[in-house]
């Protein structure tokens, strides 16, 4: 009886808020404290989402033209071999990457979960790569890859192989942007799971400690099922931010050779600003814009489901 | 029972220590890329053009750097990267935590229908919106301004929804508290509540630093004016034509220097740099 | 020096009511206290007094002011919070004089306050840190301080001692008590602590659903309370209750039946008693004492003993199946599962009637 009385006035006080002490002032004042934000907002957020689904109904290009063309783009697309390309080899992409980078992050998150200066060190070293912007990251890369002098290229004629052309290569381009793009991102996933692994409750490791279980014991049944709402976590927040693959294929192989390594993303630039074609590279900005937000949906169901997971 | 403990010990002590080696041998696959960019920057052309195994014997000359400091666009492209990046970030800190008191604290018409919208732009990639914002700064002449670079990062909701959080977790007692103490609403905003939200602020100026150092693609199409690249684009901009190369020395004596000031940052601020980043992803 | 007015204050969120139409009035320099179980409405009716929750009717006066619509802060209350909501960034003398800067104080006025009341609070050495550098116990003093040097014509303490440790509870009640024989001013505590109510206020106002059961010194709500509600919540172990019958007495009292059978001779005057359908006794442990079988009123059997040092707690259970507190000497050797008479002392005999009201012995001033 008065724990129903006691929600109710919960409930109550939590909808009145101690804003409601003042409600002397005018309430419509208090929007002038998110006004500002909701105006850029709007502007250069709201307004071209849906200016966008707008264009992507038209053919247009950056000089005003424009002509309503309904739903042509977006046939137009389904049969472009460039554009089903590029969304290939975007999957294609987060299959190289977003397993290794969480794989690889755990496995230095579980080697360095540890206070040692040491592990302290190399938690920084790991993480220093991502500080860099994305043309530094290339730049560094590229002479790596260069089939002529590059530091890959050194190391195979040291042993006496013919150097490798990587970026010029088809079937090596995008595996050599994968490489560089998990050597650039793997401080994040890494973090993550070092945190995590501080969230594991110590009495659960002294109670296996107490059940005799060894090292791999340990790991398997207490350490891994504790962080694999992380696991999830990471993937998710990976494929949403691997699916934005564009600085490092346009710097390094600008899609080639023969589109080998041109990502969804590269193609929305290249249709938009190189060929002007703005109704169409819209259209497929919108087919991108359906692929995260299916992506951040997932993370937001992931992020609320507590315990579940 | 004891032989079995101490053969575990042992065990574990010689486990750690493979696992360690392991560990240091992928740190210094991490670092080779960025030793080998040092180490050829250190270098002549003339000589990295007959073998770049040079690198590991002397001679080694600081020209490179000598020619950077004397003629190059990169102090400009420091300087406007340092531009965007910090007029954004306070920006972004402005924006959000006014919004963020508001929606966590005030009542107005529509709050929590607005909230919501707003939490729906979280999920809104930047390449869904760029072409039509593009279009946008041409027709408001802001391409090649400072406010052009750094006006779309301010629209992003995610330090909103932030800083909207930890006003939330702050009891409401400590406004009450203000408000007994005469204070009026923008003091209790100002005074009282802002300087709690610091760790919050930490993370996000931090977040938004990074993002905006880093970004590429609109300060590419935007900023298009030579002398409005960001250190970013710069950056790209020589690496385009690598092939014919200004030299591969002074191409990695330029990347050197622009890799160098954020990586300083890192190692000084190297803990409240990786709070925010992870913070802000999970 | 003011006193404080509630005058017919309604409270509602929603369709729900939170607080029925209350009406109070507590005199100058009086200690009151808000007493009752967590959602009773006493938090609220405090937080309304204060300006933080509307009134959504009624009236609340501070002396001759009507206050109910002004702002929190110009209202010359000051409250000390549960939590304490002390300002974090700020030293103990910036949240002292936080409040003295906002209404423009000379900064000679208000050091010499924040002075005086941390001397008298014995934090002086504390006021250069920061909340988080010190105790929990002493922060609870700043939030005091707080409150002393806006000089207020009213304290509103909102349960300021549930946070504290049970040795610490104890001394700042006392500290509490004292305060308010130094400053010139009412006051309000709210708490769900009988102990810390009975020992504190001057009178206690007994919450329960929205609504004032009764407003009464301790001792009143002690022995004569209002409704089955205040008796049961006031006193430990709480009251026992039975259904009876109730038959003349001597004097003109009545007498009560149990389910047992045992009579129980009160000093509840007759005339005095309504109609109504049904009467419950109540009858607190102390007016039922352990005594050889047959010397009692009724007898039962021991099922739990708790020793309490000075007295000794029985819970016996009568031969109809119900089970009454009884109070023994701290040495009884009573043990479980003894046979044990109860006699009950008529005096401290209460009837509850349908509605829930209480009857009481005749005071022995005005008995015939």
């Amino acid at each position: 009886m008065s724990a129903a009385a006691g929600q109710l006035s919960d409930l109550g006080r939590a909808r009145a808020q101690p804003a409601r002490a003042g409600a002397q002032q005018s309430r419509w004042s208090h929007l002038l404290y998110v006004a500002p934000f909701l105006f850029l907002y709007v502007t250069l957020l709201v307004y071209p989402l849906f200016a966008g689904f707008w264009l992507s109904l038209h053919k247009a290009d950056f000089f005003g033209g424009s002509r309503f063309v309904g739903f042509e783009n977006f046939v137009r697309l389904s049969n472009d071999k460039v554009f089903i390309g590029a969304v290939g080899n975007t999957f294609y992409f987060i299959l190289l990457t977003v397993p290794a980078l969480a794989i690889i992050g755990l496995g230095l998150a579980l080697a360095l979960n540890r206070t040692t200066p040491t592990a302290a060190f190399l938690r920084g070293v790991f993480f220093s790569s991502s500080v860099l912007s994305v043309t530094i990251v290339t730049l560094l890369w590229k002479v790596v890859f260069a089939p002529d002098g590059g530091f890959l290229a050194n190391l195979f004629e040291a042993f006496g192989k013919q150097p490798v052309a990587f970026l010029s290569n088809a079937d090596l381009a995008l595996p050599a942007i994968a490489i560089t793009t998990i050597w650039w991102c793997i401080g994040l996933p890494m973090m993550l799971f070092l945190a995590a692994l501080q969230q594991v409750p110590r009495e659960l490791y002294e109670a296996a400690a107490l059940d005799n279980a060894g090292r791999w014991k340990t790991l398997w049944s207490v350490t891994l099922p504790s962080i694999r709402r992380t696991f999830a976590l990471v993937i998710i927040i990976e494929v949403v931010l691997q699916f934005q693959l564009f600085g490092q294929a346009y710097l390094m192989t600008q899609g080639g050779p023969n589109n080998a390594s041109r990502p969804l993303v590269l193609f929305i630039f290249e249709v938009g600003f190189t060929r002007w074609d703005v109704g169409y590279a819209v259209a497929a900005g919108q087919i991108l814009f359906g692929l995260i937000a299916i992506a951040a949906m997932a993370q937001y169901f992931v992020a609320r489901r507590k315990e579940a997971f | 029972m004891t032989t079995q403990l101490s053969s575990g010990a042992v065990g574990r002590g010689l486990g750690d220590r493979v696992i360690l080696a392991a560990t240091i041998a992928l740190a210094i696959v991490m670092v080779l890329p960025m030793l080998w960019a040092v180490g050829l920057s250190l270098k002549t052309n003339a000589e990295l053009l007959v073998d770049t195994n040079s690198v590991l014997k002397a001679p080694w000359t600081l020209r490179n750097y000598y020619d950077i400091l004397i003629g190059s666009g990169v102090f400009r492209w420091l300087l406007n990267s340092i531009i965007v990046s910090v007029g954004m970030s306070l920006g972004v800190l402005a924006l959000s935590s006014l919004a963020g008191y508001g929606f966590a604290r005030l009542e107005f018409p529509g709050r929590n229908v607005i909230f919501v919208l707003v939490l729906f732009g979280l999920a809104i990639p930047e390449q869904a919106v760029i072409l039509v914002r593009h279009q946008l700064f041409s027709d408001l002449n802001l391409h090649n301004t400072y406010a052009g670079l750094m006006l779309p990062g301010m629209s992003a909701p995610f330090g909103v929804f932030l800083m909207t959080q930890y006003f939330k977790a702050i009891p409401t007692e400590v406004d009450e508290a203000a408000m007994l103490d005469n204070a009026s609403r923008f003091k209790i905003f100002w005074r009282v509540l802002l300087p709690m939200t610091l760790p919050a602020q930490a993370t996000l100026g931090i977040f938004t630093f990074l993002h905006a150092w880093n970004d590429y693609w609109w300060p590419l199409v935007s900023g298009t004016n030579e002398q409005m690249y960001t250190l970013t684009v710069g950056i790209a901009s020589t690496q385009m034509n690598f092939a014919e190369s200004a030299g591969l020395g002074y191409l990695m004596a330029q990347a050197v220097f622009a890799g160098l000031p954020i990586l300083i940052v890192y190692m000084f601020f190297q803990k409240y740099i990786v709070r925010a980043v992870s913070g802000a992803a999970a | 020096m003011p006193g404080i007015e509630l005058k017919n204050v309604t409270k509602t969120f929603g369709s729900v009511t939170v607080i029925d139409n209350v009406s109070l009035s507590i005199r100058p320099r009086e200690f009151m206290v808000f007493l009752g179980p967590s959602g009773c409405g006493k938090s609220t009716l405090l937080r309304m007094i204060a300006g933080l929750e509307s009134v959504d009717a009624g009236e609340i006066w501070i002396g001759d002011r009507r206050v109910d619509q002004l702002a929190p802060g110009e209202r010359r209350v000051a409250m000390v919070f549960q939590h304490y909501a002390l300002y974090p960034h700020m030293t103990v003398r910036e949240n002292m004089s936080f409040g003295l800067r906002n209404v423009k104080l000379p900064e000679a006025e208000i050091d010499k306050r924040v002075d005086a009341a941390a001397k008298m609070l014995e934090i002086a050495h504390l006021l250069e840190r920061k909340p988080g550098q010190i105790s929990g116990g002493q922060r609870q003093r700043v939030a005091i301080g707080r409150a002393i040097v806006k000089e207020p014509q009213l304290f509103l303490f909102d349960e300021p001692l549930s946070n504290l440790d049970a040795a610490l509870r104890v001394r700042t009640r006392l500290e509490i008590a004292q305060l308010h024989q130094r400053v010139e001013a009412a006051m309000i505590f709210v708490t769900h602590d009988q102990v810390e109510a009975m020992t504190l206020a001057h009178r206690i106002v007994v919450m329960n659903n929205r609504k004032i059961e009764q407003i009464g010194t301790p001792m009143e709500i002690y022995s004569r309370p209002a409704t089955t509600f205040v008796a049961s919540f006031v006193g430990t172990p709480a009251m026992n209750f039975s259904p009876v019958e109730l038959s003349d007495g001597p004097n003109g009292f009545v007498s009560a039946r149990l389910p047992d059978g045992a009579i129980v001779a009160t000093r509840i005057d007759k005339a005095s008693l309504p109609e109504s359908r049904s009467f419950k006794l109540g009858i607190r442990a102390e007016s039922l004492d352990i005594c050889p079988v047959g010397q009692g009123q009724t007898a039962g059997v021991a099922q739990f003993v708790e020793r309490l040092g000075d007295r000794t707690l029985v819970y016996v259970r009568l031969s109809d199946g119900t089970t009454v507190v009884a109070e023994d000497a701290g040495n009884s050797r009573v043990a479980i599962n003894d046979k044990v008479g109860v006699k009950f002392d008529g005096g401290g005999a209460h009837l509850f009637d349908d509605q829930e009201r209480g009857h009481h012995a005749v005071l022995e001033g005005n008995s015939t």
